[in-house]
């Protein structure tokens, strides 16, 4: 009975739009302090399962637990998000009327209550956490711009920024890549590889296999196909599955 | 004996003569009569003749028209008199049976036919019989109601002779109801048991009141025979009476949901299938109702209008009868076109602009309202104008003591073809396969080639048609003025939220049942209004359950 | 520039109450402006004040109520309670009850319009009925997550039925004649020209209060969250906000707003009937908002006393034509002036600027103007 615990497990989930099935009995288990990635090809239902865990979408069936205890299917996403699960979209949403500055803090973990907010100030500490973060990310010097004003890589950047203001215990990170320069991607990749540990667990997806190569490091990597688990393993294990081959680089193959 | 053979010889001698003889000759003859029983027997004998001129006659003699002139040569002449009077006061006089003038009479100088009771009962009978004998159905039907409700027994022996004569089942009923009535008024109590028990048979509403003083009255006087018959037909009735208003309701309710879906199904597309928010679309309905009424007035005596001082007189062409009653089967393209034609300035003028920016076109379509309410005020005047139903439009059939009025039996025929046009349009015509693309992926479509712009035009003015349509249906069953469209636009977005946006069956179906609801409260409650805020108030809850309607369209962006 | 153009205002706003609270109220007491001129613009706050609470809903939090007007007409409506139990047994039937019940065939006053005989009780229920009006409907549509369009049309129904209430003689609120012809308040005539310059002076501080507080509002970690949600209400759940919570907040407090123009408003103008919650009137304050310049608090105020203006002028001068500007007016500025009257200097400047850019003298205009 000496299991690990899991930061999500995911058991039977099934999902449906309008009689298209995008989550297929999917099974799902992920390890405190684990950084997964999760691949497959365009409409496998890999951005649906963040939905589903981050209370986006209700699922019709199945469950999914939060460390062993919660169960996410029933809350709602802002008592997800205050169990310390925080989420980057995959087109970059930030809050596009409010500066840089302003999406950081309003992203700072701490109180979400509206009596709270009336009088919360930012204290010093937090300040400086703010300032760091900044730093992290890069736009120090767009602190005071509007987030609407950013490129798209620095929108990227902002809501990596968030999601680090937030100091969440579990990261779902959607295609964090995309839009951004090589150089840009291996910074994101070493980024992450910072944080996994102990206090943060972390979901990537992503489609740029140098990326998963980077941050993976023999890890376990997810393929995820038409909304089931296709196959689980190291990268370049998965690379050769045949079932992989077939459905997924094969395509990819057959289209270039 | 002598006396009884008398009296067959006298109505053989009569009825001879009578066989060709007028009603006027016959009341000419009698009035000239001294005895008073004659006279009856020869008023009696009218039974026969024409019921209309019988009526006629018989009333002006009753009610003192006929007078008795005596003549040079010293006779007795009946003469009625005309209205006009010269300077002296003198009436031109005519013999009352020829007709021909005897020259001018002062009325003061005259004598009036007189009746005594004998003879005024014998009349009364003969004018009942007469009305009783009206060949027109719903006369007979009034005429015998009346006598029910009036519990004269002395009227009896002439429904009693009508009801072995009458072939018209509703009339016969009617017979059947009246003479249980009058004999609750009978001596004998086994009689009065007998007509509770034909009532409770028949379920006659009308005699609610009469059985329940039947009840009163025998239970005072412990009559518990009587009593119970009264309270048991009493029973029957008030089954029968909330069948009636179930099925009275379940009518109503069904054609308030057809009126809220023709005037809610053109917002269905604006609103449902295009997202825009138009709050002038009550206005639209407008433009319709008041299309009709300017057809209606061009078909009728013609119309002038004046807004901003500037003079507009539309020649009428004084249509009457059969082509009179058409105006509105003209009126009805007539009103889609005009309202589809504003719908589409609507949209090129302001609408496109506003695409993406819903709360926006919500404001800028209500001052469009605002400045429409008050062109119509201008141009037509801020009373309501009279819009007149085309016969054909304004009657009713009563089924089992249900009301069913035509033009609510039109709305939901009507109803039912609008919604099967529209469904057919969208399904199986090259328009409606574009405006399904264009709603469900702008983009998309506009990279296939599909000109957006145009297919949003048109989806527009099919909406704002099918307003204008809803209004020409509103002119029939209520109030046409300026304010008209504000009546109607919060219970069209109710429905069209309720039904789930872009969806037209949810629409149907929430149209029908706001329509049921409104109308089941309003019969609970006795109370329209506040049935009416009750509807508002189950909305709102209904909305907590379904937030997104009884259909829902679901859409992928984060911000829908 | 930001702060710059922060502190005009608020120069602004202190010289306006300056003259609002002292300078008015003391020429009139002079005879040197009119009653009638003090009431119009008694009127004017009023509304300034009831535009505040819009902007502060659908400028900052992009919740377009069609409500408000409502809200509005609830405070009022507490306060001619009370006003109407200060006419004692002065009305035209000398009964200790108001006339109209009277009328329906009252004897005694009904339970629960004794309590308004306390003004103090009575000023409670202009906040407290709103609120509580406010926080039932708003609970059941922010919990069910009704959001834009569809929030608005749901407050327009919501109007529409307490509407239909009021004009009802069954309601107990005088149907659709209202309250009228009060005589006193604090024992005092109400229609005294101190009296009246008391209710002034009231509405002017409450005015610049409101205003004070809705800055203040907007600044704090509050107004990130309000301006967040107007902007992408998903995204604040994400970033772990109830926004529920948040708008039922900002709905209550407008409610309140609003509930205490009216209360000011009433025995200013001295009526208040069922008409005065209509949608319409929801909508028309709408105009002023976006007339003056939404997502500002300057805008509403001066929205709504440009607009009144214009009405008085235009209902006289051109009574035909009044609706016609109205509706004209509110479809220009929706197309062409998102940001209203405040936004014009902005709005105007980048239109000189996109057409000048290339040139050096862009610059030197844009730097030049405050
Ligand atoms: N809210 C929704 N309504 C309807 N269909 C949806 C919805 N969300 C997802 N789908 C469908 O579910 C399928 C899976 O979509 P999903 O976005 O999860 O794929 P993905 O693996 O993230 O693909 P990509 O790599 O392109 O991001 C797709 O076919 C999509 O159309
Ligand atoms: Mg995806």
């Amino acid at each position: 009975m000496s299991r690990k615990q899991f930061i999500i497990s995911a058991e039977g989930v099934n999902k449906s739009f309008d009689g298209f099935q995008a989550i297929r009995e999917l099974t799902f288990y992920m390890d405190v302090g684990e950084l997964r990635t999760v691949i497959g090809p365009n409409g496998a239902g890999k951005t649906t399962f963040l939905d589903l865990i981050t209370g986006r979408t209700k699922p019709d069936e199945g469950k999914i637990d939060f460390m062993d205890a919660h169960d996410l299917t029933r809350m709602s996403e802002y008592e997800i998000y205050r169990l310390g699960i925080g989420r980057k979209f995959q087109t970059p949403t930030v809050y596009t009327d409010h500066t840089v500055h302003e999406n950081l803090v309003l992203s700072l973990e701490g109180s979400r209550g509206v009596f709270r907010s009336l009088f919360s100030r930012l204290n010093s500490t937090e300040r400086d956490r703010i300032e760091d973060i900044l730093k992290t990310i890069n736009l120090s010097a767009h602190s005071q711009r509007k987030a609407g004003a950013l490129a798209h890589g620095q929108k990227q950047w902002l809501e990596i920024g968030m999601l680090l203001a937030q100091n969440a215990r579990l990261l779902l990170v959607d295609e964090p890549a995309a839009g951004m320069t090589d150089e840009e991607t291996a910074k994101t990749g070493d980024l992450l590889l910072s944080l996994a540990g102990d206090k943060h667990s972390i979901l990537v997806i992503e489609h740029d296999m140098t990326f998963v190569r980077q941050i993976s490091q023999g890890r376990k990597v997810t393929v995820l196909h038409q909304g089931h688990v296709l196959c689980e393993g190291p990268v370049d294990e998965v690379q050769n599955d045949e079932r992989v081959l077939e459905v997924y680089l094969g395509r990819k193959a057959r289209a270039a | 004996m002598i006396k009884l053979i008398f009296a067959v010889l006298l109505s053989w001698l009569l009825g001879a003569s009578i066989y060709a003889a007028t009603p006027r000759e016959i009341i000419a003859k009698a009035l000239l009569i001294e005895d008073s029983e004659e006279q009856a027997k020869l008023v009696t004998s009218l039974g026969d003749s024409d019921p209309q001129e019988v009526i006629a006659l018989l009333t002006l003699w009753k009610e003192g028209g006929i007078f008795l002139n005596v003549d040079a040569a010293g006779a007795k002449v009946p003469v009625t008199l005309d209205e006009e009077k010269d300077g002296e006061g003198k009436q031109l006089a005519h013999r009352f049976d020829t007709g021909a003038a005897v020259g001018k009479l002062l009325a003061s100088d005259l004598n009036a036919a007189e009746t005594d009771s004998a003879l005024r009962l014998a009349m009364k009978s003969v004018l009942d019989m007469a009305q009783l004998s009206s060949p027109d159905a719903k006369k007979r039907q009034e005429a015998v109601e009346t006598m029910g409700s009036e519990q004269d027994p002395e009227r009896l022996p002439a429904l009693l002779a009508r009801q072995t004569r009458e072939t018209d089942s509703r009339v016969k009923r009617a017979i059947r109801e009246a003479i249980a009535l009058i004999q609750l008024k009978d001596e004998n109590d086994a009689v009065k048991i007998a007509a509770c028990n034909e009532l409770g048979a028949i379920r006659s509403i009308p005699s609610q009141d009469a059985l329940k003083a039947i009840v009163a009255e025998a239970t005072a006087e412990s009559k518990t025979n009587l009593a119970n018959a009264a309270q048991l037909a009493l029973n029957e009735i008030a089954k029968h009476v909330t069948f009636v208003n179930t099925a009275g309701t379940a009518f109503r309710g069904l054609s308030l949901g057809s009126i809220l879906l023709v005037v809610a199904i053109g917002l269905a597309i604006t609103f449902g299938l295009m997202g825009v928010i138009n709050m002038a679309h009550g206005e639209m309905i407008a433009i319709g109702a008041y299309t009709t009424y300017v057809v209606q007035c061009v078909f009728g005596p013609g119309l002038e209008l004046s807004p901003f001082g500037i003079h507009i007189a539309l020649p009428g062409m004084n249509a009457t009868g059969t082509l009179y009653n058409c105006y509105f089967v003209l009126a009805l393209p007539l009103s889609f076109l005009t309202a589809a034609l504003a719908g589409i300035a609507l949209e090129r003028g302001i609408i496109r602009f506003l695409y993406r920016r819903p709360l926006e076109s919500l404001l800028a379509t209500w001052g469009v309202s605002l400045v429409l309410q008050q062109l119509f005020r201008l141009t037509f005047g801020a009373n309501n104008v009279q819009v007149s139903s085309p016969s054909w439009l304004s009657g009713n059939w009563t089924v089992n003591d249900v009301l069913f009025g035509w033009n609510r039996v039109f709305v939901i025929v009507f109803a039912v073809a609008i919604v099967f046009g529209v469904t057919m349009l969208l399904k199986k015509t090259p328009l409606g396969l574009l405006i399904r693309a264009v709603m469900q992926n702008r983009q998309m479509a506009a990279c296939m080639g599909v000109r957006t712009e145009r297919v949003n035009m048109l989806t527009f003015a099919l909406g704002s048609g099918l307003a204008g349509l809803a209004g020409a249906f509103i002119s029939q069953i209520g109030n046409v003025g300026p304010s008209l469209g504000q009546l109607y636009i919060v219970d069209c977005f109710m429905t069209v939220v309720v039904g789930g946006v872009g969806n037209l069956i949810g629409t149907v179906i929430s149209a029908l049942g706001i329509g049921m609801l409104d109308q089941s409260l309003q019969q609970i409650l006795g109370n329209p209004v506040l049935g009416k805020i009750l509807v508002l108030l189950g909305i709102i809850l209904f909305l907590q359950w379904k937030p997104a309607g009884l259909f829902v369209t679901k859409s992928r962006s984060l911000e829908n | 520039m930001k702060s710059n153009r922060n502190k005009i205002e608020l120069i602004i706003v202190a010289i306006a109450a300056v003259i609002l609270i002292v300078l008015l109220p003391a020429l009139n007491a002079a005879g040197v402006v009119s009653n009638f001129t003090m009431s119009v613009w008694g009127k004017y706050l009023c509304y300034a004040i009831l535009a505040i609470s819009v902007d502060l809903l659908w400028g900052y939090t992009g919740l377009l109520s069609l409500g408000q007007s409502l809200f509005f007409a609830l405070g009022g409506y507490m306060m001619g309670m009370h006003l109407m139990r200060m006419i004692g047994d002065l009305g035209q039937y000398k009964k200790p009850i108001p006339d109209f019940l009277v009328f329906l065939g009252w004897e005694q006053l009904p339970a629960f319009w004794v309590p308004f005989s306390s003004l103090v009780f009575s000023m409670l229920m202009v906040i407290a009925l709103p609120a509580i009006v406010a926080t039932g409907f708003g609970y059941l549509a922010f919990r069910s997550r009704i959001k834009g369009v569809y929030f608005s049309i749901l407050t327009q129904a919501l109007t529409y039925g307490a509407a239909l209430m009021f004009f009802r003689n069954d309601m107990l609120l005088g149907g659709n004649n209202g309250f009228t012809d009060f005589k006193f308040l604090l024992g005092a005539d109400v229609r005294a020209a101190g009296t009246q310059r008391g209710l002034f002076i009231a509405t002017a501080i409450v005015l610049i209060a409101v205003y004070g507080f809705c800055r203040w509002l907007t600044t704090t970690k509050f107004g990130l969250v309000q301006r967040a949600v107007r902007d992408s209400e998903t995204r604040v759940l994400f970033s772990g906000y109830a926004a529920a919570n948040y708008k039922l907040f900002v709905f209550v407090i407008c409610a309140i707003i609003a509930g205490v123009a009216g209360a000011l408003y009433v025995p200013q103008v001295g009526i208040i009937n069922p008409s005065e919650m209509q949608t319409d009137k929801s909508l028309e304050i709408i105009v002023w908002v976006a007339v003056g310049g939404r997502g500002t608090l300057l805008g509403p105020v001066v929205g709504a006393v440009v607009i009144n203006a214009l009405k008085s002028w235009a209902t006289r001068a051109y009574p035909d034509l009044w609706l016609l500007m109205l509706g004209g007016l509110f479809i220009l500025v929706v197309l062409f002036m998102p940001k209203g009257i405040v936004g014009l200097p902005a709005q105007i400047r980048g239109l000189l600027k996109r057409k000048q850019t290339p040139s050096a003298l862009a610059t030197d205009t844009a730097a030049a103007t405050p």
